[in-house]
């Protein structure tokens, strides 16, 4: 019987191999793509509300522990350069730091889903880690060609006991490499209330990395376009980097 | 030998290729007080310069020139329901300033920060009060509002990614006599944990209102935790404080050697919900303050007024909420009431984001109570602000 069974797996195998990766595949490589062990960008933000008008804002970025730690640093406007947020544990605590009063300040989970500087994403949406492998149940509802890249289109229902950051996610991901290319994100009432779409996909130190990232509230009528302008996945984090003590410099 | 200091960091400041930056702020405000209205404000101009010749060094100063107009000089008298002894008023002016305000070092080592000069101390996790802060006073209209830099010598020692050892020394002539303040920060699970100890010799207290006396020793022990709770921050700071104040025997009005033991603590929630509006809430309880109105003298106005205690009564609660609600628009409210006298003040706040570095708002504020009441004293006030930063 064993024996059969040992002749047998090759096959089994390979049937499972023509059918495609499952839904948890998938979102688990795109967990592996989208979350370098440590990276080091500079970024821009530009919003444009729902009226036309049009604020910029830069900024410095550290990750590690495959974005489980970041520290981000905003470098301009002129209005809040220097403040700086950092969040361990997948953004589960965060502390901010405000230079014109000197005062660190823990933040309660909560704030992670306050607009970044009153854009249309939110601390949440920029924490990385493996959240959609442990706040949601997937499954691939179609494949479907986008932009001109065949794609799987995955359902993300969030696993109410996780506490996800929305109750459900579709996210396009694009065959060839795994990438996601588009993800909409839905309320309670399953109104598509975000839309994110990620271009420019570039091969950066061997990491598939968009360039680009727009966000569109489409509730607001308002978008935030995100611009990496230098990044590096080489960065090494030196020791306590990830601490108070550096959110202040 | 004073501006040793000085000497030392400018050329510093001057070969490390420095970045500027500041804001101008201008304010006008209206205020009915009575049966009369009066208006003023300021302009203020800051600027900053800081410098960092290598990684390890970080140079920074601030230089802030304020200019007062309108009704400068007031008679504390308005502001306190009590008559004067004498029958006279009690008058003070606002000057014009031209003021040296932060001016530090700071060296950072591998196992320690060590920043002298003049610089911003802001102890405490509470928003409105600060009972761990033996520093700074806040202004309960604008609690987030910059506080005067202080000349201190401070050292923060790191013990892993979430401790930290804090010492701050205000020096002076006499080390026994120098203000001391040590503090241990450390962090378990969702929450930050802080102990407090300060020491506070010989304080210079000039007063416009009383001349020079001192407040010969304080001690406080105290402590914070912060964190979260059921989906909400919450947060307690508290001390316990020892406070001796040697008043000069010709503030006859006042009683003489004073001495207070008293603790004092605050307790704050907040949340942020899913459509953006925040929220907080807090709640002062203030031993030092009066419990009855009746038992209230000029004394403890006085105090109360020169930002000498957190406030004037036991009971406070202060709430604030804000909401981005249109394009580059915040609607605020702050709402605080004194719970002993049952007064306080409604303040609705309009904050526009006009150009990407230039705020423009309104702060309205309604008060309540009766008139010898320490918010009822005042009818409404109006408060227009602009500030652009560079």
């Amino acid at each position: 019987m064993k024996l059969k069974l040992l002749l047998l797996s090759p096959f089994l195998l390979l049937i499972a191999h023509a059918q495609g990766p499952t839904a948890d595949q998938i979102v688990d490589r795109v967990t592996n793509i989208m979350s370098p062990e440590n990276s080091h960008s500079k970024g821009s933000q530009t919003i444009i509300t729902s009226s036309g008008k049009e604020r910029v804002f830069e900024f410095e970025s550290w990750a590690a522990e495959k974005g489980k730690s970041t520290l981000t640093r905003y470098t301009k406007p002129a209005a809040i350069r220097g403040q700086a947020f950092l969040m361990l544990n997948n953004a589960d605590d965060i502390w901010s730091y405000f230079p014109r009063t000197k005062r660190i300040r823990k933040l309660a989970s909560h704030a992670k889903k306050q607009k970044m500087q009153g854009s249309d994403f939110t601390y949440e949406d920029m924490g990385g880690g493996d959240v959609f492998q442990k706040k949601f149940k997937s499954r691939i509802l179609t494949e479907e060609t986008r932009d001109g890249a065949p794609t799987w289109k995955i359902e993300m229902s969030g696993i109410p006991e996780e506490d996800p950051p929305y109750p459900k996610i579709i996210m396009w991901v694009r065959q060839s490499d795994y990438y996601p290319i588009a993800l909409d994100y839905y309320n309670e009432k399953d109104f598509n209330t975000k839309s994110l779409v990620l271009s420019d996909i570039q091969l950066i130190e061997e990491y598939p990395t968009a360039m680009e990232m727009v966000m569109t509230d489409n509730k607001e009528r308002s978008s935030t376009t995100m611009r990496t302008l230098e990044i590096t996945y080489a960065w090494e984090p030196p020791k306590g980097f990830f601490s108070e003590r550096n959110l202040k410099k | 030998m004073k501006y040793w200091g000085t000497l030392l960091l400018l050329p510093s400041l001057l070969f490390a290729q420095p970045e500027f930056f500041g804001y101008f702020e201008s304010e006008a405000s209206t205020m009915q007080l009575g049966s009369t209205n009066y208006n003023f404000g300021f302009n203020k101009f800051r600027l900053d310069v800081e410098a960092r010749p290598n990684d390890h060094v970080q140079i920074g100063a601030n230089i802030n020139i304020q200019q007062y107009w309108g009704k400068t000089s007031w008679d504390v008298y308005d502001f306190i329901p009590v008559d004067h002894p004498t029958g006279q008023g009690l008058i003070f002016t606002i000057p014009d300033t031209i003021l040296l305000d932060n001016f530090y070092m700071k060296l950072s080592f591998k196992l320690a920060d060590l920043t002298v000069g003049r610089q911003q101390v802001s102890p405490g996790v509470g928003y409105a009060w600060n009972p761990v802060d033996i520093f700074n006073s806040k202004s309960l209209m604008d609690p987030s509002y910059e506080q005067p830099g202080v000349n201190a010598l401070r050292v923060d020692i790191p013990l892993g990614d979430r401790s930290t050892v804090s010492s701050i020394i205000l020096p002076k002539d006499v080390l026994d006599e120098s203000t001391h303040q040590f503090t241990l920060k450390s962090g378990i699970g969702s929450f930050d944990l802080t102990a407090t100890a300060a020491y506070e010799s010989e304080k210079d207290w000039q007063t416009p209102l009383l001349g020079r006396y001192d407040v010969s020793e304080r001690n406080l022990i105290g402590g914070s935790v912060i964190g979260e709770m059921l989906g909400w921050g919450v947060w307690v700071e508290g001390a316990y404080n020892t406070l001796k104040i040697d008043i000069p025997p010709w503030s006859s009005f006042l009683p003489p050697d004073s001495e207070e033991t008293y603790a004092e603590y605050v307790v704050g929630i907040d949340h942020t919900f899913d459509n953006s509006l925040y929220m907080l809430v807090e709640y002062l309880h203030n031993e030092l303050g009066v419990k009855k109105q009746e038992n209230l003298s000029l004394n403890h106005y006085i105090f109360a007024l020169e930002g000498e205690v957190n406030s004037l009564m036991q009971d406070y609660t202060f709430f604030y909420a804000m909401h981005p609600t249109f394009d580059y628009v915040t609607l605020s409210a702050i709402v605080f009431s004194n719970l002993n006298d049952t007064s306080g003040v409604f303040s609705p706040i309009i904050d526009w984001n006009v150009y990407e570095d230039t705020n423009l708002s309104f702060q309205g504020s309604l008060n309540w109570g009766d008139s010898d009441t320490e918010f009822g004293l005042q009818d409404w006030g109006l408060i227009m602000n602009i500030t652009s930063t560079f």
